[in-house]
Order: structure tokens, then sequence, then C-alpha cells
């Protein structure tokens, strides 16, 4: 009993003193902080602060210099990509990466690629056509021929039926109209009340603080400051660098 | 004299053919963005495995000399057992040629190195064990059929018929296979953005295994149908095979599937239209054709302006 309990409060994904290197250059460096059950984290940082990297490092795209990356207590650092999307880590690319000679419907198909579990698949299915109306009227349609928000929203919904229980999206808000980040900033809420842990990664600053459980900010690899969105969403010194301040 | 009926069957069952097996180096291309240059050796294996099969000898010169096996397929028998062992053996040519180098991320270059290299050793071992000589299927591979049918007042090889269904067959199952099923879906997702397939969850390194695999078959079946109306003319004659098919490939467009077979049908037709006194020059004529296809549209006929890999 004691030992299950301990297991629901230990934090979902522990990321340790990660450091990754690209050849020469030191993307992240010593870098730690947690994502607990159902937390929506906020990542924020200026271009090429190393937000991409710490997603890419947890989907084991990129190799850890060194540090460690805890799944629910367990080392990921020698798992494949396929393994960590199998333990229950959905990703949601920068820059949408959606299969542009498939068609929507295929998109979400293969979205759903390691479940087993078909009704409940048509069931979650149906959930993304009513989370994005738009998506449903183009079912057939090559998903290269969406617009730019339509295959954000299509990339987002392909996580989504994976059935991630810890959801890492990369910039989802870029190139949306205003109304649409307002829009997709509900949905992500509506998706985290119902239990989905996140870890946001956003230039719009504003829009995941207001949102976020949590938020960590990086500055040239290196943790700038991490700490309850509520009070970072006051704090002059975040004001100044990525809320309307100069940049 | 041909009729017009035996030119347009001839050239439409050559043509699948060559669709056939310039398929088989478009799926691998399509998810790793490198040619095989082993395809053409792994082409050679089946006609090999199918002329055993169908109840072939070894000739005199080779260490296998007189080897017969002790029962004798049927054509049709012969032929998808020869593709399934060709499959394999294309599995080992990725396990050795390719899988390692993938490892270590080499430059695409060297894939033309060691998969030539396991092209060569698999056509030296045939010499070795099979010997040099040329091979023709026996007679009774296609057990009663008549050596020509009459259609439409025409006399047609059976033979050119037969390469005509098999192919169609092959090349519809594939394609529904490619467009409709999970793993066909899953290997065009690779093909088309190998990382986010990863993100998906598709295990990336098993759907280019499955590529392999088919590639093998294809090119086994293809093997088995050109030593059928062609006859074997020995260890090297998926080498000159081989390059022509390339060339089709390149015509397609690589990486396009339709292209493929719609290429393999144009040079098929155009190869059967050339006139029996030029025959000689055939070889010539076709990549003439193909030279100049490709001056006019360099992407070949329906392939995509450009193909990025990462
Ligand atoms: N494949 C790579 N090879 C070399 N350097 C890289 C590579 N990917 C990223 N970098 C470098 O690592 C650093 C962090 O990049 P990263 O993509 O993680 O930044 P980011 O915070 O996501 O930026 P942005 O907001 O612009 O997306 C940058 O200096 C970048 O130039
Ligand atoms: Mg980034």
């Amino acid at each position: 009993m004691s030992a299950g309990s301990l297991g629901l409060r230990a934090p979902l994904l522990q990321i340790e003193g990660l450091s990754v290197r690209y050849g020469g250059i030191t993307a992240l460096r010593e870098l730690s902080f947690t994502v607990g059950q159902g937390e929506l984290v906020a990542l924020l940082g200026a271009n090429g602060a190393g937000k991409t990297t710490t997603l890419r490092a947890i989907s084991r795209l990129v190799d850890a210099a060194a540090g460690r990356i805890l799944w629910q207590g367990a080392e990921l650092a020698r798992l494949s990509t396929e393994r960590t999307v199998r333990l229950g880590i959905g990703h949601c690319p920068e820059g949408r990466r959606v299969l542009a000679r498939q068609s929507v419907a295929t998109n979400l198909e293969l979205g759903a690629w390691l479940r087993r579990d078909r009704s409940v698949i048509a069931t979650d299915l149906e959930r993304c056509y009513q989370l994005f109306p738009r998506l449903a009227e183009r079912r057939q349609q090559l998903a290269g021929s969406l617009s730019g928000g339509e295959q954000q929203m299509l990339a987002i919904a392909r996580a989504l039926m994976g059935r991630p229980t810890l959801l890492l999206l990369d910039e989802p808000s870029l190139g949306l109209a205003p109304r649409l980040v307002a829009e997709l900033m509900d949905t992500l809420a509506g998706l985290h009340r119902e239990g989905l842990a996140m870890l946001l990664v956003e230039q719009n600053a504003a829009a995941a603080l207001a949102i976020a459980d949590r938020a960590v900010v990086l500055e040239s690899g290196n943790l700038r400051l991490q700490g309850p969105a509520a009070e970072l969403r006051h704090d002059p010194e975040l004001q100044a660098l990525y809320l309307g301040g100069a940049s | 004299m041909d009729t017009l009926l035996q030119i347009l069957i001839n050239g439409i069952s050559t043509g699948a053919v060559y669709g056939l097996f310039a398929l088989g180096y478009t799926l691998v291309f399509s998810v790793l963005g490198v040619i095989n240059f082993a395809h053409g050796a792994v082409f050679t294996l089946g006609a090999y495995l199918t002329y055993l099969l169908v109840g072939g000898a070894v000739g005199s010169n080779g260490l296998l000399a007189g080897l017969q096996l002790p029962f004798a397929l049927p054509f049709w028998a012969a032929l998808p057992v020869a593709g399934l062992l060709t499959a394999l053996v294309s599995l080992l040519v990725e396990a050795t040629a390719f899988r390692p180098l993938r490892r270590h991320g080499a430059e695409p270059l060297l894939y033309l190195i060691t998969s030539l290299g396991a092209g060569v050793i698999l056509v030296n071992l045939l010499q070795i064990l099979l010997g040099a000589e040329g091979y023709a299927m026996p007679t009774t591979a296609l057990g009663s059929l008549p050596i020509t049918l009459s259609l439409a007042g025409a006399q047609l090889r059976t033979v050119q018929l037969v390469l005509l269904v098999v192919a169609a067959v092959v090349l519809a199952v594939l394609s529904l296979w490619l467009e409709g099923s999970r793993g066909g879906k899953a290997l065009q997702a690779v093909s088309e953005d190998a990382t986010t397939a990863r993100l998906l969850g598709i295990d990336s390194d098993a759907m280019i295994r499955l590529g392999f695999a088919v590639s093998g078959f294809l090119a086994g079946i293809a093997g088995g149908l050109v030593g059928l109306s062609l006859s074997i003319t020995g260890p090297y004659f998926g080498i000159s095979y081989g390059l022509k098919a390339l060339g089709v490939l390149v015509l397609g467009g690589l990486g396009s599937v339709p292209g493929a077979v719609l290429a393999g049908l144009i040079v098929g037709g155009a190869e059967a239209l050339v006139p029996g006194e030029w025959s000689g020059y055939k070889d010539a004529i076709a990549y003439a054709f193909l030279f100049a296809v490709l001056l006019l549209r360099p992407q070949g006929l329906l392939g995509r302006p450009q193909i990025s890999k990462v």
C-alpha cells in the first residue's frame, strides 16, 4: 500500500544533471528538473536555449553526454525512441512534421501504431475529430495540403492518438493566428484537467504560463530559473526577458 | 513476322518484369535513401534457384557439378520458393553491408561500395558453385502448357503471357499492401520521415528489414521470370539487367512506385518495337531513349523534383 502510494508521488519524469553536446557545441549543461504526474510544465527560453534538445534527449533522439533521465524512477538512457513511446512518452515535434503524402486519417491511425485496442482507438479518433473539427472535415485530404495551423492541430491530435502519459510539445503555437493560439491553449488546458501531464515548449511565454502549473526557464543551455507558473507570471526578471520586454 | 499484338504483349511483359525489379530498388531507396547495388546479384540468384527448383541440373564446371535436386517443382511453385529464399539472402545483405554502416552514420557513398562488394561476392559464389556456363529452364517447367498460344489470330509465346500474368499479380498485391495495410503505411511513413516515424513508435530498423525482404523477393521473382523467358547466360547476367533496371528506376523517378512500373512498361515497349534485324542494338536504343527523356525531365517521369533525406 505504502509502496504504491509512494510510487504515485514519485515524479513521472526526473532529469538530473543532463548535459548534451553536438560535436564541440554544448547545447545543455547540467540541467535538472522534474515533471510530476498530471503536471503541466512550461519549458521557456530564447532561440537556441536548448528547449528542443531537452525534448530530443527525453525521446532518445540524442544521447546525453552526462546525467540521467528517469521515467517513473527507471533510467531511459539505453532505450530506443520507439521504447520511450511505448512507455507513454508522446512527442509532438518542432515544425509539425506531419506525413505530407498520407491522408489526415492515416496520420492519426499511425499515431496509434503501438496500440492494439481497436475499439478504443476508434473512440479516440472520434474524440480527436471533436477536439479539432477542421480535421474531421478533411480526413481524406493529404496532410501536405493542410494549412500550417491545420497541420499543427494534426500533429497534436496524432500525438494524442498514442494515449501518452506525458506529452512533449515543441512550440505548438508557432505560426498560429492569435485567436487559434487561444483556442489551442484552451484545448491543452482541457487535456491537462483530464490528467494528461505535459512538458510544453513555447516562445509565447505568456500563453504558456497562463495554463502551466510550473515553468522552467533555460538560457544558453543552462537552467536560469524555475518555479510555480503563478509566481513567474509576475517575475520582473522573466517579464524583462520574455514577456514583452526587450529581447 | 511479328504482329502488332505480339509486339505489344512482348513489350508489356518485358516491361512489367523491369518494373518488378526496379521496384525492389525503389523500396530500399525509399526507406534508406541509398541504392542497393547487390540487387542485380540477388536477381541472378533468383534465376539459378528457380532453375534448380524446377529440376534443372548443374553442369560440369562448378563445385556442385552434376547436382540435381531429388524433386522437381512446377514453375508456379518454384518461383515463390525462390523468391522467399532470395528475400532471406537480401536480409543477409542488409545485415552485413548496410546495418553496420547505418550504426555509424556512414556517408551514402560507402553503401555503394559495400553493397557492390556483397553483390560481387554473391556472383562469385554462384560461379564457384555452379560454374560459368549458361542454363536454360527445362522445357517441362511450365508443365502441359503449349509453347505458343494463339490469341486473336496471333501466335504468342506462352512464356510472355506467364511473365505478364505473374508480374501483374505481384504488382497488384504489392500496391494493395503498400497503400492499404498497416505495415505498408508504416513503411511509407519511414520512407517519408524516419525520425517522425520513430516518434510514433514505428521501429524503423524493422521497417528497413521489411523493405529489404520484399525487395529481395521481387528480385528473385524477376530473376526466375527472366531466366524462363531468355535463359540464364551465366553468373553475370544480372549485372547488365540490373544496370538497365537502374535506368528504368531513374526514368520513373527515384522512390516513386507507380513511376517504376510506368518506366518499365515504356522501356519494355520501346525494346519490343526495335525491328528484328537491329536486335543487336536493343540496349543502345533503350539507353539512348533513357538519356533523351532524362535530359528533358531530370527528376524522372513521376519523381518529385527533389528528395531530401536526413
Ligand atoms: N543537430 C545539431 N547540430 C549541431 N548543433 C545543434 C544541433 N541541434 C541544435 N544545435 C545547437 O544546440 C543549441 C540548442 O538548440 P535547440 O534546438 O535545442 O534550441 P531551442 O531552444 O529549441 O531553440 P528554438 O527556440 O530556436 O527552437 C543551439 O545553439 C543549436 O545551434
Ligand atoms: Mg526548438
